[in-house]
């Protein structure tokens, strides 16, 4: 090729982009039009933040005061003295009564519900009605439900057990904690298995049922490893959640029996907002993340590393 | 689940050794009368709740210390909920919640919509670098910028405003701006071209062809803004401090801790929490089901 016409190439493109260029000027402003709100929300509520608190947590502040660097001790001091392992062990105890339960009744439901038997579509529609159930009003009604004297002990009554004082016992108050929140959440995600089960071409049903694959080998072999991307959702989407429990902990039993359910997020609120240690919960957060976020990390990890095994 | 795979290989054989004519047909009704009775079991486990506390409001306090909480109320009585609505500021709370829950949900809506389009279908400098930005924060659990964020409204003397409640959600969120986007990228780029090549303006373009096509994943973002903002309790709980700008779920976990046992004002003031949830949910049923499962999977 000459140099000539190498020129003219770079001669017209330069043309038609000195042509556009009062356009394409004018597009690129509508653009940052169109992002400036939703940047400066996220700039200003989520990036500035999460840096904001990572300095915070140095330090030691009431809001009044003026501000002292402390270092890291805040790190430690909050576990030595604020019962901080204390509540993460609760917290993780709470997720750990709620993901499996939540995760498999999702699933129980999708599979029992993946028909179009009359009746089906109705229950699937019911069974997301609690994810819109406001937490704090659905933990009076728990609160009632679970009293001494209320509909669960009734019917306890009736079969001849006493049963306990479910929030103000030790060993009943998180589970019944747990329990509200698998019959807020299960339905919901129960869609995405739902979704996911949609998704499984029936053709390998066939294929599986030909080979003479029982059902149970079916479920075993089709529909949980196709199910994968569905429950790496549910369950990280549960799991970062379930790691910041607030709402119905703080209605159903703030924090008590004694420090039982004293979750971390509940143990954040005291010590920022009751406190007003703001170095110190600011510090509970910063662990709280990092703990979150490594969780997920290993989900995806182990999710990967599990499909492309699959696949190979 | 299981009782079903369990059921199955019992009821084969019971319709095996009983009838030579229809072989199967026994241990069919069988795993049909399985499959309702679990059908059933599931809808009280979901309703009961609701259904119980709904009888619980209009009956007196005794009544719902004396009777069974499954009897709907013999003289169903107004008392509870005049008492909520005049004694106490249920009226304004609720006033307050649906004025708030309007404006999150309005500007978080439009303002993500306008972010997931630019993203999706405009070129500009530094797409990419921002566009993983907000993929990153769409990481960030509530609870870590709860703090800062307060300390950050306290000094702007924003604590106890309306605006302290909505502001953080109300300019748009990642999590939305993300799911819009996905759904714009599968809208054919050659029609905005010709629409561009035609003089259409950016804006004319969105409001005529992606919004008419995106019908389905707005109303999506819309249910998720406003079921969030309707149930929000964190935030507003330590924001506001006034009795007057108290949203329902901090009226009601107020009234909870001051009224303990008092089950028929508690209750009643949790239904009032709860009705409209019901309401928005019994209109928009389908929408809410499928658009909830495009959140998800698709992402």
């Amino acid at each position: 090729m000459s140099v000539a016409a190498a020129t003219t190439v770079i001669g017209k493109r330069r043309a038609t982009r000195v042509a556009s260029n009062p356009d394409r000027r004018r597009r690129v402003r509508t653009a940052f039009l169109f992002l400036t709100p939703s940047l400066i929300g996220v700039v200003l509520f989520l990036v500035i933040p999460v840096i904001f608190v990572m300095v915070l947590s140095l330090t030691r502040w009431n809001l009044l005061t003026p501000i002292k660097w402390v270092g890291f001790s805040n790190y430690a001091n909050i576990f030595r003295f604020d019962g901080f392992g204390h509540s993460l062990l609760v917290t993780a105890y709470y997720v750990v009564l709620n993901i499996p339960f939540q995760t498999v009744l999702a699933l129980g439901l999708a599979l029992l519900l993946n028909n179009k038997r009359t009746g089906s579509a109705f229950i699937r529609i019911i069974c997301v009605l609690p994810f819109l159930a406001t937490p704090v009003a659905m933990g009076v009604v728990w609160n009632w439900f679970f009293s001494p004297t209320g509909i669960i002990n009734q019917i306890l009554a009736h079969v001849g057990i006493t049963g306990p004082a479910w929030l103000s016992d030790q060993a009943t108050a998180m589970p019944v904690i747990a329990f509200a929140s698998i019959w807020q959440y299960a339905g919901y995600n129960m869609l995405f298995f739902l979704a996911g089960l949609q998704a499984i071409p029936l053709s390998l049903y066939e294929a599986a049922s030909i080979d003479g694959g029982t059902k149970i080998q079916q479920f075993r072999r089709v529909t949980l490893p196709l199910l994968r991307p569905a429950l790496l959702f549910v369950l990280v989407t549960t799991v970062i959640g379930s790691f910041q429990v607030f709402d119905t902990v703080y209605v159903m039993t703030a924090g008590g029996p004694g420090n039982a359910t004293k979750v971390a997020n509940l143990n954040i609120y005291n010590t920022a907002f009751a406190g007003f240690r703001i170095g110190e919960a600011s510090a509970m957060s910063v662990v709280l993340f990092l703990i979150i976020l490594v969780i997920t990390v290993a989900q995806f990890r182990y999710f990967n590393k599990r499909t492309t095994y699959e696949i190979g | 689940m299981a009782s079903i795979a369990s059921v199955k290989p019992a009821s084969a054989s019971v319709s095996r050794a009983s009838t030579t004519t229809s072989p199967s047909s026994l241990g069919k009704g069988i795993r049909l009368a399985v499959f309702y009775l679990l059908l059933l079991v599931i809808l009280l486990v979901f309703i009961t709740p609701y259904l119980f506390s709904a009888f619980a409001a209009f009956k007196t306090l005794p009544d719902i210390l004396a009777q069974s909480p499954a009897r709907p109320p013999m003289h169903p009585t107004l008392e509870n909920f005049k008492t909520i609505f005049t004694q106490y500021d249920f009226g304004r709370y609720l006033l307050n919640t649906l004025l708030v829950t309007i404006i999150l949900t309005t500007g978080q809506v439009l303002f993500s919509m306008l972010g997931a389009f630019a993203f999706a279908r405009m070129d500009f400098p530094g797409r990419e670098g921002l566009f993983w930005m907000y993929l990153a924060t769409l990481m960030v659990p509530n609870v870590v910028t709860l703090v800062p964020l307060y300390v950050m409204f306290a000094h702007s003397g924003l604590l106890n405003t309306y605006w302290a409640i909505f502001l953080p959600y109300v300019l748009g969120v990642p999590a939305s701006v993300f799911l819009m986007r996905q759904y714009f990228m599968t809208i054919p780029k050659e029609v905005m071209e010709a629409a561009r090549l035609d003089g259409c303006s950016e804006s004319r373009i969105l409001w005529r062809i992606v919004v008419p096509i995106s019908r389905p994943i707005i109303i999506t973002a819309t249910l998720l803004a406003v079921v969030f903002g309707w149930n929000n309790f964190l935030w507003p709980l330590i924001v506001t401090n006034s009795n007057s700008l108290q949203v329902l779920s901090v009226a009601t976990a107020n009234f909870n801790s001051n009224f303990g046992v008092q089950w028929n004002l508690i209750l009643a003031a949790s239904l009032v929490a709860l009705i409209p949830m019901v309401i928005l949910f019994a209109i928009f049923q389908k929408h809410i089901v499928r658009s909830i499962s495009l959140t998800g999977i698709n992402r």
